[in-house]
């Protein structure tokens, strides 16, 4: 009995369960600590090491790429600006007030595409360089489509996150049923689209309130959430075409509407999806209470909701604007000239005759992953803890 | 911010409440005059949350009618019922100073920048807050997080005001202390006012009244006196007094409750073969053992400080007696315990209703 008392004295401990039983509660054994951060650092340098290929790449020339891997400038290879240089001195208006002319073209350019149904006035013609054309685009869609996308997408996790909606199972049936005879009545006997789609609207409220009531079964919020999350299920590439098509059909094939647009849809079941669970866990007190006040329910969104949310909101943002500054597949497809982003501009590196322009790319790349950088360190500002303190608890 | 206030009288007229098949609130009828401090009594699940919910809007009634004055506001919003309301969680906007969580019911009604400070510094005062304006929630104690809610809800004048178990997250001694500045505040404003607990001592201590709930149903409403001196049924009768009342299964025959073979006069008559006598401990006394109506023996004794409770076995049954400070008795000592007559109420057992 005397032994063990003894044994569990810090200074009669062995060797090895001193290397192997942790110290105290929230430390970690001296062996466990060497094997956690001998990973973590094996994992930091499989994480950090392709980007620095990256950047010293950019710096090489032809020769040295393929000399084959070397790695350490001024003693593997001589660096050059030659990269560099082809990128951003070879095309014609590669100054940094071209940049703010395309900003001009885009501003003038939507103007035009606004009034085109009134005025016609002749849009302007790009005068810029390849990267910086690919970069300004880069910025102003993927800017653009997340802050639309953030903005509707969170009203939508609100209203899901606070208002009980209950569609009838029937409706929804009726309603797909009226979409299928709209198509096929379009298509086959001639009828404007608009005027089938109108009367097929108002039978669907017609029977909605007749018939539709009748129906029992209903599906409920978790049920819209899962419909509105499974659309992402789809891998983006099995609609692709039909998108191509649709974009073809209204005329906004390379445009910026078209992938403003397309990012912000595609990424609103996400922002709904993880916005909702941010609003789900805020004290309805708050909104109550704020409501009893007075507010409207607009007001208790911007005044009392949005500000506690910060850092859901500040998370998502980054994360979109991410997805959408990274995407490749749809515009690819959707922008073929005016619009290239710089994903494109990367893999366009790739050229057929040449092989691959390894540090050109490398070049581009560098480009592209700075903003990056930058927007992840402004917004993870906002990505604090302990915003709700003092709120409920006593 | 008006100096008169507008007092406003309070009705439920035949309020029911169900969450599907439970019902919370059945058939509840209920006037609070202008100016009135009433308050909702009862365990959780009572519906007295509910009740107060109704009121405020943020609950709709299954059925029946609220009325604020002569207005029936049962399918009002609830910023237009012109009341406002204190959370048990305080509710403060976390992400605002102390000054602009009080100012934020007049924000949202727009009211000049100027008048608004004002205002807000007057409410402040009123709690005792003038110095803390600047500070954020989390930077306050429980008892000042609890002030600024009460200065949000004061700063507007509403004709009512609704509490939800407001002091139930602070710790005892300062609950005690904001007892007595809550009833003072509210004899001030003379708002009517109308506060949920589930503490028989707040109910007893704050209100004008005091209105009992049980399952949804009420079963009494009246100062807390004669709640207390006169409880209209058992629940009533064990659910206020601290210690609670002392519970005797018996019968009654003519003028006397019968219980394990002891008699005890009593002042109603009847013949209830399943009654039930309620005795607050203040009214018995320990005797020497052979005397009062009960014989048993000392189970245990705990001094509270200015006086002693005496627990008495006797047969199956446990009667708590309280003692004078100096009660010396010891466990298992034999000793008799006095039952009053004239303060003996007797239920029928299964009724529940008071036999008078």
């Amino acid at each position: 009995m005397k032994d063990v008392i003894v044994k569990f004295d810090p200074q009669n401990r062995s060797l090895m369960e001193r290397l192997f039983e942790p110290p105290a509660i929230g430390k970690m054994a001296p062996f466990t600590k060497v094997a956690v951060y001998s990973f973590l650092a094996i994992w930091s340098f499989f994480v950090l090491f392709p980007i620095y290929w990256v950047v010293i790449t950019s710096f090489k020339d032809a020769a040295a790429v393929n000399q084959g891997p070397n790695f350490i400038p001024f003693i593997d290879f001589q660096p050059t600006l030659d990269a560099w240089r082809i990128n951003f001195t070879a095309d014609p208006y590669c100054d940094i007030a071209s940049i703010a002319r395309q900003i001009y073209l885009l501003a003038h350019n939507s103007v035009v595409f606004v009034l085109s149904p009134f005025v016609s006035l002749q849009p302007m013609e790009p005068q810029i360089c390849k990267i910086y054309l690919a970069f300004t685009n880069s910025v102003v869609i993927s800017i653009i489509s997340t802050i639309f996308c953030v903005a509707v997408g969170s009203m939508a996790a609100y209203a899901l996150a606070r208002i009980q909606y209950k569609p009838k199972f029937g409706n929804i049936m009726i309603f797909v049923l009226l979409i299928l005879v709209v198509i096929l009545i379009s298509t086959y006997s001639g009828i404007p689209w608009w005027m089938s789609s109108a009367v097929a609207l108002a039978l669907f409220f017609f029977l909605a309130r007749s018939i539709g009531r009748h129906f029992k079964m209903s599906l409920g919020n978790g049920d819209i959430l899962f419909w509105m999350i499974s659309q992402r299920i789809l891998p983006p590439i099995v609609v692709v075409v039909p998108l191509y098509v649709m974009f073809q059909a209204v005329g906004l094939l390379d445009t910026h509407l078209a992938l403003i647009l397309l990012y912000a849809v595609a990424n609103l079941p996400i922002v709904v999806w993880l916005m909702h669970d941010f609003f789900a866990n805020l004290p309805i007190e708050l909104e109550e209470s704020a409501q009893l006040d007075g507010a409207t329910r607009f007001g208790i969104f911007w005044e009392i909701v949005m500000p506690l949310t910060r850092p859901g909101l500040a998370a998502t943002t980054l994360l979109i604007l991410v997805l959408n500054w990274n995407e490749y597949l749809f515009a690819v497809f959707l922008a073929t000239v005016k619009v290239q982003t710089m994903p494109i501009m990367v893999a366009a590196k790739n050229t057929g005759e040449k092989g691959v322009l390894w540090w050109e790319m490398c070049a581009v790349t560098v480009v592209m992953i700075i903003p990056v950088i930058i927007m992840s360190v402004l917004l993870t500002r906002f990505i604090s803890k302990g915003v709700l303190l003092g709120a409920v608890k006593g | 911010m008006t100096d008169n206030p507008t007092k406003a009288s309070v009705r439920f007229d035949g309020v029911q409440k169900s969450f599907g098949t439970v019902k919370v609130l059945e058939k509840f009828n209920l006037e609070v005059q202008p100016g009135e401090f009433l308050v909702l009594l009862g365990a959780s699940g009572s519906g007295k949350t509910t009740a107060l919910r109704i009121l405020s809007g943020l609950d709709t009634p299954s059925a029946g009618q609220v009325y604020i004055g002569e207005r029936d506001v049962t399918q009002v919003l609830p910023k237009y019922r012109d009341i406002s309301m204190v959370f048990q969680s305080y509710a403060l906007y976390p992400h605002k100073t102390v000054a602009e969580n009080i100012g934020f019911p007049l924000k949202v009604k727009k009211i000049p920048k100027a008048a608004m400070e004002a205002d807000i510094l007057d409410a402040a005062k009123q709690v005792q807050l003038e110095a803390l304006l600047d500070r954020y929630p989390r930077e306050l104690s429980g008892g000042q997080r609890q002030r600024v809610a009460l200065a949000r809800a004061i700063i507007r004048r509403p004709s009512v005001f609704l509490m939800d178990e407001p002091l139930s997250n602070l710790d005892a001694k300062l609950r005690g202390h904001m007892r007595a500045e809550l009833k003072h505040m509210q004899a001030t404003l003379g708002i009517t006012t109308i506060y949920v607990t589930h503490d028989q001592i707040e109910a007893m201590t704050l209100a004008h009244r005091v209105a009992v709930l049980e399952k949804g149903v009420l079963q009494q409403l009246a100062p807390p006196s004669e709640i207390y001196n006169n409880p209209a049924n058992l629940f009533v009768a064990q659910f206020i007094g601290s210690p609670a009342m002392n519970v005797i299964h018996g019968s009654l025959e003519g003028a006397s409750f019968l219980t394990n073979g002891a008699k005890v006069k009593t002042k109603v008559k009847g013949q209830i073969p399943k009654a039930v006598a309620g005795v607050r401990p203040e009214d018995c006394d320990v005797t020497n053992p052979g005397k009062g109506s009960i014989r048993g023996q000392i189970f245990t004794t705990e001094l509270i400080g200015d006086h002693t409770l005496v627990t008495v076995n006797w047969g199956n049954d446990q009667i708590v007696v309280k003692a004078h400070k100096d009660f010396d008795g010891k466990q298992g000592d034999a000793v008799g315990v006095q039952l009053p007559a004239d303060n003996l109420y007797i239920f029928n057992e299964t009724s529940g209703e008071r036999i008078r």
